[in-house]
């Protein structure tokens, strides 16, 4: 398992990762969600042992990654955002490589070898070089070659990016497989979707702190049943905020001249009165979006812009 | 260990798939070998030619032409007869070290002491051999002035006959060398000093062998090359993210480099056993002690690999490395004997270049190749080399460690 305590990583004075602790356990997928520049990849980097943290502590499997990097390390698989691999040589001897590098030797080897390939779809194409295959068999050998050691602990630091549709859906079920076999599975992403179909827990990231943290039911719950309303057009952020305190069981969330977003139950059926309230405003509504509670909806609630913003 | 070993395994597979950059690393110091050997003319000696258009045809004339191929000198210069334009034709497309124009009545002029202008036309690409033809020249010249001074009352005798009846009678003939007898008798006191008999010790003089002198600096120069360009991996591996990848292994970054210097340290004896094999079977260059010649070159290939890793892992793109190095190569490869022998290179040049790396190593290899190897030198070199590794290793890891930071 992965304990992280209050780790805080900081570069030339800058805070990238903030007081972040969280515990993630075997055979559980945990989600680091959260926008490009929110701190997964230099989590992920300080529990890897590529990065040193400025304070905190990360323990793998009970070892202490700082003081006991080699016991910490050999139990970890990592697969990093980008493809890791020796396009020169062939997908076998990748796997091979990085099986060595993690101590494994003689039939063992081999069979893990021969076993990744099965399991990733690539046993008729071992012996091809790297470079002349597509881009989402490159991501699944890359996958392949993090996993190919049996690690305990799986660190994944958003694995599908860039990936076509279908080879996400391949590349996540090789995720699930091996959380099923009770490998600690972190998760690092930014697309919702990926986060609420395959992650057991989550905890969401925003400038390198922890702003919520649970399943994806008691994150949905935190919510409430509260619908998100985004408003499109031209508005007066001053009158915008004195007209929607006036109504009950409405909250702004985020406010700005071309766009508002409220939070509110039942949401498509109070949008007349919240409309009428709007114009009264002098201003100019071109869009209206209604959202039933998601992680979108929480994340737009927790940190007032959108993921991808 | 088993890291460090995967690793090298993992890179010689990698350099293997990549045999045309190999070939062109040992085959490009073989191609500026043999290139400057042709330049050089492809003997063992260099030879000059002296095209002599002798317009005169006088006996002097053919003595001073005769001068030429006299002595040693006839072991470095081919004299050819030519008439003046085919010689001046020649001489623009440089197909001699000089020209001499012998002019048309040369050879009165030199018994009357009138005056007479050769012409000696040198080819302005050579240096050192129409040097040699200038020099012979002058001291003919002189040496005739000297004889006609000596003799100038037979030969005016002589020269006046031969004008009045185009042969001198016997009794002549007979009286001036009569006269010459006396005045060489009278002169002896200063001619003929007592014999010494002048013995030089030392080794025999073997010439200048260009082969020699320039396979030793190609087989450095193969090396220099080569660790240039497998500098350049550890910034292949950075833009692969290979190298982030393993620096979460578990024995991490320093068995990924030693294994890659260990791949470097294979690649860098293999062509510094075939250069060596090449030179001996193909050009039939001796090798006084072959195992001792390759020892040194694999320790100064590994030398060149870590102090070119330092250099680039320094910089602070992969474009800014390559330009480094590149710039560093070159000069390196120019004053370090490896493009040019030092015996062709000025003293202050062979001065800075017995100072660079490759040509410090080029020094200790020729030593070997040519039997006398400075053991203590040589062990003094390696240890220097040993030291220089270690502390580059440390250097290189901190440099990377910086780089995921």
């Amino acid at each position: 398992m992965i304990q992280v305590e209050s780790l805080r990583k900081e570069y030339d004075g800058i805070v990238a990762v903030d007081d972040v602790s969280f515990d993630a356990r075997p055979g559980e997928i945990f989600g680091l969600l959260g926008p490009n520049g929110a701190g997964k990849s230099t989590t992920i980097g300080c529990i890897s042992g590529l990065l040193g943290p400025t304070a905190g502590s990360v323990r793998v499997q009970g070892h202490d990654v700082a003081r006991e990097p080699v016991a910490a390390k050999s139990r970890m698989g990592i697969v990093p955002q980008d493809v890791a691999l020796y396009e020169d040589l062939p997908a076998e001897e990748n796997l091979r490589f990085w099986a060595e590098a993690y101590g494994l030797s003689g039939q063992r080897l081999a069979e893990r070898v021969r076993d990744v390939l099965e399991t990733v779809g690539l046993a008729d194409r071992g012996h091809d070089r790297v470079e002349t295959f597509s881009g989402g068999m490159k991501r699944r050998l890359n996958f392949g070659c993090g996993i190919v050691h049996e690690p305990q602990v799986l660190l994944l630091d958003e694995p599908t990016v860039g990936v076509d549709p279908q080879s996400r859906v391949r590349l996540l079920d090789l995720v699930r497989d091996q959380a099923h076999a009770g490998v600690c599975v972190l998760y690092t992403t930014h697309y919702m979707e990926e986060a609420e179909a395959l992650c057991d827990r989550l905890a969401i990231l925003d400038h390198g702190k922890i702003i919520a943290a649970g399943t994806l039911e008691e994150l949905r719950g935190s919510m409430g049943e509260r619908d998100l309303v985004r408003l499109s057009g031209a508005f007066d952020p001053e009158a915008m905020g004195h007209a929607i305190q006036e109504i009950e069981g409405i909250e702004m969330v985020a406010v700005g001249h071309d766009q508002v977003t409220l939070a509110a139950a039942a949401a498509s059926r109070r949008l007349p009165e919240i409309l009428t309230l709007v114009a009264g405003t002098g201003a100019a509504v071109r869009e209206t979006t209604v959202t039933r509670p998601s992680l979108e909806s929480l994340f737009i609630r927790l940190t007032g812009k959108d993921l991808r913003e | 260990m088993r890291f460090l070993i995967a690793t090298a395994r993992k890179d010689m597979l990698r350099l293997r798939r990549d045999w045309p950059a190999l070939l062109l690393w040992i085959g490009i110091p073989l191609l500026v070998g043999g290139l400057l050997v042709l330049v050089f003319g492809g003997e063992s000696n260099p030879r000059a030619r002296l095209l002599v258009a002798d317009l005169d045809g006088s006996l002097a004339g053919r003595l001073l032409t005769g001068g030429f191929t006299q002595g040693p000198l006839a072991e470095i210069v081919d004299v050819e007869g030519v008439d003046a334009a085919e010689g001046r034709r020649r001489m623009e497309d440089g197909d001699a070290s000089a020209l001499l124009v012998i002019p048309d009545g040369f050879g009165g002029a030199l018994l009357d002491a009138r005056p007479a202008a050769l012409e000696l036309v040198t080819n302005p690409a050579q240096t050192i051999l129409p040097g040699i033809l200038e020099t012979t020249l002058d001291v003919e010249l002189e040496a005739a002035e000297v004889l006609r001074r000596l003799f100038a009352a037979p030969i005016d005798r002589i020269a006046g006959d031969v004008e009045r009846d185009g042969f001198p009678p016997d009794s002549l003939v007979a009286s001036v060398a009569a006269a010459v007898n006396r005045t060489g008798a009278g002169a002896s006191e200063w001619l003929l000093p007592p014999a010494i008999d002048l013995e030089i010790a030392g080794p025999a003089d073997e010439g200048f062998d260009f082969g020699r002198a320039f396979f030793p600096g190609m087989l450095i120069l193969a090396l220099l090359f080569m660790s240039t360009g497998l500098s350049t991996d550890l910034w292949s591996e950075r833009r692969l993210g290979t190298l982030e990848r393993a620096m979460v292994a578990p024995r991490g970054l320093a068995g990924f480099l030693a294994g890659k210097w260990l791949a470097g340290a294979a690649a860098l004896a293999l062509v510094a056993a075939v250069g060596l094999a090449a030179g001996r079977w193909a050009f039939g260059i001796e090798i006084a002690n072959p195992v001792l010649a390759f020892a040194w070159l694999a320790v100064t290939g590994v030398a060149l690999l870590a102090g070119f890793t330092l250099m680039q892992v320094l910089a602070r793109t992969e474009r800014a490395a390559n330009v480094l190095v590149n710039a560093v190569t070159l000069p390196l490869a120019m004053l370090g004997g490896s493009f040019f022998p030092f015996e062709t290179m000025p003293g202050w040049m062979v001065a800075i270049g017995r100072s660079t790396p490759n040509g410090w190593a080029l020094l200790r290899l020729r030593e070997i190749i040519d039997g006398a190897p400075q053991l203590g030198m040589l062990a003094v070199s390696t240890l220097t080399v040993a030291a220089f590794l270690a502390l580059s290793a440390w250097l290189v890891t901190r440099r990377v460690r910086s780089w995921a930071a």
